[in-house]
């Protein structure tokens, strides 16, 4: 089953949605959900056109897809755990929430805490991320804890902070602090970083571009080749500041024979 | 007539001995007090009367009909924002968050541009603190850093550190150690008995170094860690472990240079490191006179300290999301209630900006730059001047701000109970 | 003029000696009174078990380390939301509650009195602000004297008098309604980081020992003729072998008061630890009850852990500075000058952890081995143990043994061999619960004159009606049911009003604070002392007629006023 629900011009567009009741096994039982414009709360069909192809006995067959201005929707796919999601264009805060199942995937922008707190399931984000991409909860010891997110573009700060198991993959370059306070779980970014890996106390970081600023705190080990990314690495232990038993891998660019150039300024 | 111990509601100090004259219904003159402070007594010009902008120009209105429009305006705004809060006393901080609750409205006091940063990192780590008494009777070593205490809390060394005689610090000046840590050299700085220079941006990677010079990994360090050789780092560990009771104060320098509040939490981190070798404790140097107040209040009616956010009917906190600032530069809020504070002043332009494309009511005894961007402005009184109430000193101390004189003007925690009263059908708190 | 009739009630009233008779309970004007005329409201009880309104005598839930507690933990703020409807308002926080949220909850369970466990005099406002903000509960405050250093001069010099003097004059100052020491003489060690680990050692520079401290304040206390005695929490909290501190300080204390203890322990279950270290630690109730059994002068409550995370928060700053080094949580620290500390973290009690069982398995024997059950009160030390809303849990847990031996069978393999509770056959009864609940409180805090605690003439019409029937529920076998009729009740009713039924709270709350006034005579007032005020002005950071509490801090103080040194 496709539903397919098309964002209707508002009279006033700024006021964030929250629409934490659309994932696909919610639609199982109709189209009358409840989403929320500021503090006032809205059916679905005041807010979306709604078009439904198809039937479905098992929420794993429901495809959700959005189009039109998505880009103030908060909350969408929160505790999603089976079906998938497509969204046509830019998509708003804690997008994939709690995520346990199913394929989130957008096609343009997503905004601050996508996937937040994440569980399993997939995410895939073809443009940029924001800020806190991939993370936890204020206050939390963990953030996210399973599941795949894929970035094809950048991201904003504290990439993966507090990450404590799944994987995230950033094609693109990421802002400040990527991997803070990680714990656990898997991260690669292929593009440049500042700061990564702050603080971190556990898990596995693999970086491919530039490193602006390392953290001076992180103890050179040794220099291996990963044949999964084909390149050579030099690999660190740390953070040292925090008791950390974390591994940083850093490419080495061939540009500069010997030395890697990550001083701190 | 001769008032004593009177409190000075301007900055986090709070300090309670000043001594002021009073002639009908003026301050002229204050003892004891910070020029800050003589400031805050004396330079006290008021709006005289509520104001509502109209097409040729403003209008003076009674108060009543500000506060039925000010209800009309929050009545039914979709996400109406309430902010402010840091300079009035506890109980219009408590009348905020009711009303709030009410309307389904964005609560967020001045946290939000200052020490949001510490918080947040106090909510990762902790926070090992103490009362600012501890520190005076105490500390043989004070550090401060990212802060110009001279300038901005002109009384604290001579109250709480550097100056004050403390019970177990009788020589305070020849027992006490002072190191400053800025990226320039400022009045602070000057007093210090040891300077450190850093890079701007470098306070994270100086204070990891810092944690790991303390648990013995100085090997690790490279030479020279954002300007600081690794030497003078070796040395500023060796003093804070050979403390007897170490105290960290902190500023602005840290929580909004990059990275905020994981400067913060860095700063915090190596004073638990610390405490593993001496007595240490880090402290924040708030700026508004009741901004804790504020965090206080918010935090035992609501579980969070600012950027609390009721659109969904339970409180809902997210800083970057649910702060004010945010909000604004967004454009998210249709409405806005600002009390006791200057976002017009105090926040990014294009924040700000939207202030004046929404009906904006500013309650406020002063005129500021936030009444350029307001449809009404409500005067009302000036805590510890002509209003009593409670307020928190930077180190959570309560205490009891001082009605000094009469100006006829009327409380703002019950103007605001009024508004609320309008807003919940005149059906009590 | 208003007036209740309850009738039907099924009463157990431990202070008057009813034991579930059936009965009418007459309210006019929030007290309860003799008869009333046709035109009261009715409640029909329906033969549901009716006690006098709960009283929590030991817990954290006002003031500056609370909200500490709740400040950093918004990962907790957001666990226990509900929304604002009706006269309720929006609350927050599952361990640490907002303070509403603490109101309605203790409401629900049918609880109408709290006594704060621990307020720091230099930051008492702000407790009493959060008192204000908790409707539905009158409140009493334990005032901290344990690193006070102008009580521990006075006890160096010897002079009790001078302790009582100032002891009365803070507890006048601050609107304080008892004397609490909270490692006494450790926390004034810790404003240096360092502890103190026996009875007998003496404090740094004052040259007092904690045994000193609390036997001139346990004379102090009476001399200031205190309606609740010295409330201790002892030295050495949570260490392995710390029983025997515990011991020792017991046999510290005297027999001074004919109509109450005069020493209140509190969460003994942290202070009777065997063995020697976290491998070897075991259960010393049994030698601690053993004390207890023989010593009327001595009241302790049980400080009950349960399995599930929670916040720790005490003035023991130094214990929970171990706590962090031992399990690496967030930790807040806040010593207070001239008078005392605290330490927040917090910690998460599991079945997987032997020593947790253990320390669940000590609470539980302390109940069961204290043979007078007016000496041993049912606590969580809320929220250090568990948080509050668990108590009908532990209520269930001392009715029936089975449902002991249904918990012991997933505890961790070394409990047995290492406590005794599993051996233990005794199952409280209703009446033994109405005493650990509210009774016992009422009388260890020298409420019952206040009219709290029992349901006489004249007492305050604090009733709770639970949806028991006592006569058709076995608590032995239909543990189930006892822990659900003790978590909300049918109605409960504080000062004369129904504030809370079913759960739901439908009136604004108007409660009252109780603090003590000891009224000393002019020329032993410290207030007089011009050396007293000279080293306040100088080490205080705040001046002294800055520091008192002004009266409209509680909008219905009642002041029990004592005539001290008769």
């Amino acid at each position: 089953m496709r539903v397919i629900l098309e964002s209707k011009v508002r009279k006033k567009p700024t006021i964030p949605i929250e629409a934490e009741e659309i994932i696909p096994r919610n639609f199982l039982k109709g189209t009358d959900l409840v989403v929320y414009e500021g503090n006032k709360e809205r059916t679905l069909s005041e807010l979306f056109w709604i078009f439904v192809e198809g039937t479905a006995v098992s929420p794993e067959n429901i495809e959700v897809v959005l189009k039109g201005d998505t880009s103030r929707i908060k909350r969408v796919g929160e505790y999603m755990d089976t079906g998938s999601i497509l969204i046509s264009g830019d998509i708003g805060m804690h997008c994939g929430n709690f995520m346990s199942g199913g394929t989130i995937e957008i096609l343009g922008n997503a905004d601050a805490w996508l996937g937040r707190e994440m569980r399993g399931g997939t995410i895939l984000c073809r443009g940029n991320a924001g800020h806190y991409c991939a993370t936890g909860y204020r206050g939390e010891k963990k953030g996210m804890q399973g599941g795949r997110v894929e970035v094809f573009g950048n991201t904003g700060d504290f990439c993966a902070e507090y990450l404590a198991g799944g994987e995230v993959h950033i094609h693109g370059s990421t802002g400040d602090f990527p991997g803070v306070e990680m714990r656990g779980g898997h991260l690669v970014i292929e593009g440049d970083v500042l700061r990564p890996c702050a603080n971190m106390k556990d898990g596995i970081c693999v970086i491919l571009g530039r490193v602006h600023e390392m953290i001076p705190t992180f103890e050179k080990t040794d220099r291996r080749v990963l044949p999964e990314w084909k390149i050579t690495a030099d690999v660190y232990k740390g953070d040292v500041a925090n008791r950390g038993k974390g591994t940083l891998m850093i490419k080495i660019l061939e540009s500069v024979a010997g030395n890697r150039l990550e001083e701190i300024s | 007539m001769i008032v004593n111990d009177v409190v000075c509601p301007f900055c986090g100090c709070l300090c309670d001995d000043l001594e002021l004259e009073v002639e009908a219904d003026r301050v002229v003159r204050v003892q004891n007090g910070c020029s800050l402070a003589e400031a805050t007594f004396m330079n006290d010009t008021r709006l005289p009367a509520p104001i509502r902008r109209t097409t040729t120009g403003w209008k003076e209105i009674s108060y009543d009909e500000a506060i039925k429009e000010t209800a009309d305006i929050l009545k039914d705004a979709d996400r109406p924002l309430l902010y402010g809060w840091s300079s009035t006393h506890g109980e219009a901080q408590s009348v905020g968050v009711h009303i709030a609750e009410r309307i389904g409205a964005v609560i967020d006091n001045t946290s939000t541009v200052c020490h949001g940063p510490s918080i947040l990192a106090i909510q990762e780590v902790g926070h090992p603190g103490c009362t600012l008494g501890q520190v005076k009777n105490r500390a043989d070593v004070i550090i401060y850093w990212g802060c110009n205490p001279i300038e901005a809390h002109p009384r604290h060394m001579s109250r709480y550190t550097t100056f004050a005689t403390g019970f177990f610090v009788p020589d305070a000046q020849r027992e006490r150690t002072v190191i400053v840590v800025d990226t320039r050299m400022n009045d602070s700085g000057g007093i210090a008995d040891e300077f450190v220079r850093i890079e701007p941006g470098g306070d994270y990677a100086v204070l990891s170094a810092l944690r790991a010079i303390v648990r013995g990994k100085e090997s690790v360090i490279p030479k020279k860690v954002a300007g600081i050789a690794r030497e003078q780092l070796i040395r500023v560990a060796e003093i804070c472990k050979n403390a007897k009771f170490g105290a960290i104060f902190f500023g602005l320098g840290l929580t909004m240079s990059r990275g905020k509040y994981k400067n913060v939490r860095n700063a915090i981190e190596l004073t638990d490191e610390l405490n593993r070798h001496t007595k240490f404790v880090i402290s924040p140097m708030r700026g508004h006179g009741n901004v804790y107040g504020s965090n206080e209040v918010f935090t035992w009616m609501t579980g969070y300290p600012f950027a609390v956010d009721f659109a969904r009917g339970i409180a809902f906190y997210n800083p970057g999301e649910t702060t004010a600032v945010d909000i604004l530069r967004r454009g998210e809020c249709d409405a806005a209630l600002i009390v006791a504070s200057d976002p017009g002043a105090n926040f990014p332009r294009t924040a700000a900006a939207h202030l004046s494309k929404i009906p904006t009511v500013l309650v406020d005894p002063h005129v500021n730059a936030t009444t350029a961007l307001s449809r009404i402005h409500i005067p009302c009184t000036a805590a510890a001047i002509d209003a009593a109430g409670t307020a928190y000193r930077m180190d959570g101390v309560p205490i009891r701000l001082k009605k000094v004189i009469e100006r006829g003007y009327p409380d703002d925690a019950a103007l605001l109970k009024k508004i609320y009263d309008r807003l919940n059908g005149g059906m009590g708190p | 003029m208003t007036e209740l009739l309850v009738k039907n009630a099924c009463v157990i009233d431990p202070i008057r000696g009813i034991n579930g008779d059936i009965m009418d309970i007459a309210v006019r004007d929030g007290r309860i009174v003799e008869s009333i005329s046709d035109k009261a409201e009715v409640i029909d009880a329906k033969r549901c078990l009716t006690l006098p309104g709960g009283i929590d005598s030991h817990t954290h839930v006002c003031g500056t380390k609370v909200n500490f507690g709740r400040y950093m933990s918004p990962e907790d703020m957001r666990a226990g939301r509900t929304r604002r409807h009706g006269k309720m308002h929006v609350t927050s926080g599952y361990y640490v509650p907002t303070t509403f949220g603490n109101s309605y909850r203790y409401s629900a369970m049918g609880y109408t009195t709290l006594l704060e466990g621990a307020m720091a005099p230099l930051e008492a406002r702000h407790t009493h602000e959060e008192f204000t903000a908790t409707p539905h509960q009158d409140m009493l405050a334990n005032t901290l004297f344990d690193g006070n250093w102008a009580v521990m001069d006075a006890v160096r010099e010897k002079n009790i008098q001078k302790a009582a003097a100032i002891v009365g004059w803070t507890l006048n100052a601050v609107k304080g309604y008892a004397i609490k020491l909270t490692n006494p003489g450790g926390t004034e060690a810790w404003g240096w980081g360092d502890d103190i680990t026996s009875i007998q050692e003496m404090v740094p520079h004052f040259g007092v020992t904690p045994a000193e401290i609390i036997t001139t304040l346990v004379k102090a206390n009476e001399l200031l003729r205190l309606p609740h005695s010295v409330h201790l929490h002892c030295n050495n909290l949570g260490k392995p072998g710390n029983y025997q501190t515990t011991l020792d300080t017991f046999e510290l204390i005297p027999d001074l008061n004919p109509d109450r203890q005069t020493l209140y322990a509190t969460h003994v279950q942290f202070h009777a630890y065997g063995g020697g270290t976290w491998r070897n630690i075991c259960s010393k109730a049994e030698d601690i009850t053993r004390s207890v059994n023989s010593k009327p002068q001595i009241v302790m409550d049980m400080g009950q852990i349960m399995f599930c995370r929670t916040m720790t928060m005490t003035a023991d700053g130094p214990m929970e500075f171990n706590l962090h080094c031992l399990h690496h949580n967030k930790w807040s620290n806040h010593d207070v000058e001239l008078e005392t500390g605290s330490g927040i973290i917090p910690v998460t009690y599991s079945k997987k952890s032997a020593v947790n069982c253990i320390m669940w398995a000590i609470g539980l024997e302390l109940a069961l081995l204290t043979k007078n059950p007016w000496q041993c009160l049912l606590e969580t030390d809320n929220p250090n143990g568990a948080p509050f809303v668990k108590y009908p849990e532990v209520i269930g847990l001392l009715m029936s043994k089975r449902y002991r031996d249904e918990e012991c069978a997933t505890l961790h393999a070394d409990t047995e061999r290492r406590t005794s509770l599993c051996a233990l056959e005794r199952e409280m009864d209703w009446h033994d619960i109405a005493v650990m609940t509210r009774a016992g409180q009422a009388k260890a805090l020298g409420i019952i004159s206040q009219g709290k605690g029992h349901l006489g003439i004249g007492a305050e019409a604090d009733i709770a009606i639970y949806p028991i029937r006592t006569d058709s529920v076995d608590p032995a076998r239909e543990y189930r049911k006892v822990v659900e009729g003790f978590q909300k009740t049918r109605y409960t009713i504080k000062r004369g009003r129904v504030v809370s039924r079913d759960g739901e709270i439908i009136v604004d709350g108007a409660n009252a604070t109780f603090w003590a006034n000891a009224r000393i005579p002019e020329d032993l007032r410290v207030d007089n002392d011009p050396e007293f005020i000279r080293r306040f002005q100088e080490f205080y950071t705040v001046r002294m007629s800055n520091y008192p509490v002004q009266d409209l801090y509680l909008p219905r103080g009642r002041q029990v006023d004592t005539e001290a040194f008769t």
